[in-house]
């Protein structure tokens, strides 16, 4: 504990973070969100301000490997973490990832604000080993809200994903244990 | 987004919380998992001078803990929606918990959202301060140096109001397990998923020979607290099942409010509607506890 005074109210902090495997150290203010430490700190600005009150999803990020609304996490809270965002979902040459594919393939995202949130939503359900039906990804991703899509591209997209990753994942993970699970 | 500037202390234990509570007065806030304090810092509603972050406290004790202890389930301040809902001694233990825990907002809210948080914010629309009150919980509070226990009823004052003094903190929450052949249920109306409950309900039934022998029912989102419905439990003695949903009418002694998500009457319709679908749901569990 450091002494009061209202000099340091609001005094920076230095952060440390591995985003997207990418060590990063930066000093901000103390009553920095996560979501502001990324954008306007170090630069990663695929992760939105959308509502600031944890309902629209905007600003979905997995913060050692669980979602959340980093426009409601201070930076400082999660100083050490592991953070993934939507970019980080990509192949190592660069290339569009299996969600990321699936999401352009099947034309799930149309103005594009809500789609590194949703993109990060449907990695967190994959990395669970889910979803196991086309209800589940309906419900998860009732967090995260789209203006223009009408959802039904964006839970193709993530349907198609998961077979993408299964079929690519070979015979452990078949494809008929999914559809069996429907 | 761009709130205004504060001080941020991190406590490395909850005693430690309460002395910088002690130090800095009504200028500061306790943030854990931060999902009912960002929203309202966000918004500007909230400015406090010093944020005092327990999130990280208490690395591996007990605040961390979901433990039985003696017939009751005992959870440590700092478990998470995500985890209440998904722990195996809870759900063996007090089920109707992690369902409740399970309808908290959205997966992110719950990864985040703490016990301590939820109860202490005291939201009258929110899950777990109703499961509590139906339950007939008692939450540990602390000042770092003296402990007390405060029922749930009585800790749920009103609007965002608790008996919590300035430096106290909930430490735990004592849970009564469910005894052999109580039934249970957990429901809540919503207009959107994850959205705050317009109302919902919690009940708990013990029936023996297809009567119900005692109940415990509750209702939150329609008053500025959770409120036991006694005069229910009582007109629900002797029922059974069939007959349970007619045994009462509308609810006495619920006040519900009118404002742009809901009409007052809706509320306390819904109210009626939930918590009769609660009763019938938590009768079944009970006769199928005696199978």
């Amino acid at each position: 504990m450091s002494s009061p005074g209202s000099t340091d109210v609001g005094r920076s902090l230095a952060v440390h973070m591995t985003v997207n495997g990418r060590p990063i150290t930066r000093v901000a203010g103390a009553h920095f969100t996560l979501l502001r430490w990324l954008r306007d700190v170090a630069g990663v600005t695929d992760p939105k301000y959308g509502c600031g009150e944890g309902i629209c999803g905007s600003c979905t990020v997995l913060v050692d490997g669980a979602a959340v609304s980093s426009c409601l996490v201070l930076a400082a809270q999660v100083d050490g973490a592991e953070v993934a965002t939507a970019s980080g979902l990509c192949e190592p040459d660069g290339s569009l990832g299996p969600l990321q594919r699936a999401f352009h393939e099947h034309h799930a995202a149309q103005c594009g604000f809500c789609t590194p949130g949703m993109l990060m939503a449907a990695a967190a359900m994959l990395a669970d080993g889910r979803p196991r039906s086309r209800a589940e990804i309906r419900s998860e991703l009732h967090g995260n809200l789209c203006r223009c899509t009408g959802y039904g591209p964006i839970v193709d997209a993530v349907e198609a994903a998961q077979r993408a990753v299964r079929a690519a994942s070979g015979p452990t993970g078949p494809t008929a244990s999914a559809e069996a699970a429907r | 987004m761009f709130t205004r500037p504060f001080r941020y202390e991190r406590a490395e234990r909850l005693a430690e919380a309460s002395d910088l509570l002690r130090r800095y007065g009504e200028d500061a806030k306790v943030i854990a998992g931060g999902q009912s304090l960002m929203p309202l810092i966000n918004l500007g509603l909230a400015a406090p001078h010093v944020v005092i972050d327990i999130s990280r406290a208490d690395q591996d004790g007990g605040p961390r803990t979901i433990g039985s202890d003696n017939g009751y389930l005992t959870i440590g301040t700092l478990v998470t929606h995500s985890r209440l809902a998904a722990d195996q001694v809870a759900a063996r233990m007090q089920p109707l918990l992690g369902a409740a825990a399970a309808r908290i907002g959205n997966s992110r809210v719950r990864n985040r959202g703490t016990l301590g948080g939820s109860l202490a914010h005291s939201d009258p629309a929110a899950e777990l301060p109703l499961a509590m009150v139906a339950l007939g919980a008692e939450y540990e509070v602390s000042n770092g140096e003296q402990a007390r226990y405060i029922r749930a009823e009585e800790f749920h004052l009103g609007f965002l109001t608790t008996p919590l003094e300035a430096d106290e903190l909930i430490i735990s929450a004592r849970v009564p397990s469910l005894g052999p052949g109580w039934g249970w249920a957990f429901q809540e109306f919503s207009r959107r998923d994850g959205d705050f409950a317009l109302a919902a309900a919690a009940a708990l039934v013990r029936s023996s020979g297809g009567a119900i022998v005692e109940s415990r029912v509750a209702v939150g989102g329609v008053n500025d607290r959770p409120v036991r419905l006694a005069d229910i439990e009582i007109a629900l003695t002797g029922a059974t099942t069939e007959e349970a949903a007619d045994r009462f009418g509308a609810i006495r002694g619920i006040d519900p409010v009118s404002d742009t998500g809901a009409s007052a009457a809706y509320r306390a319709h819904l109210a009626q509607v939930l918590v009769k679908r609660t009763v019938i749901e938590a009768c079944q569990r009970s006769e199928a506890a005696h199978v």
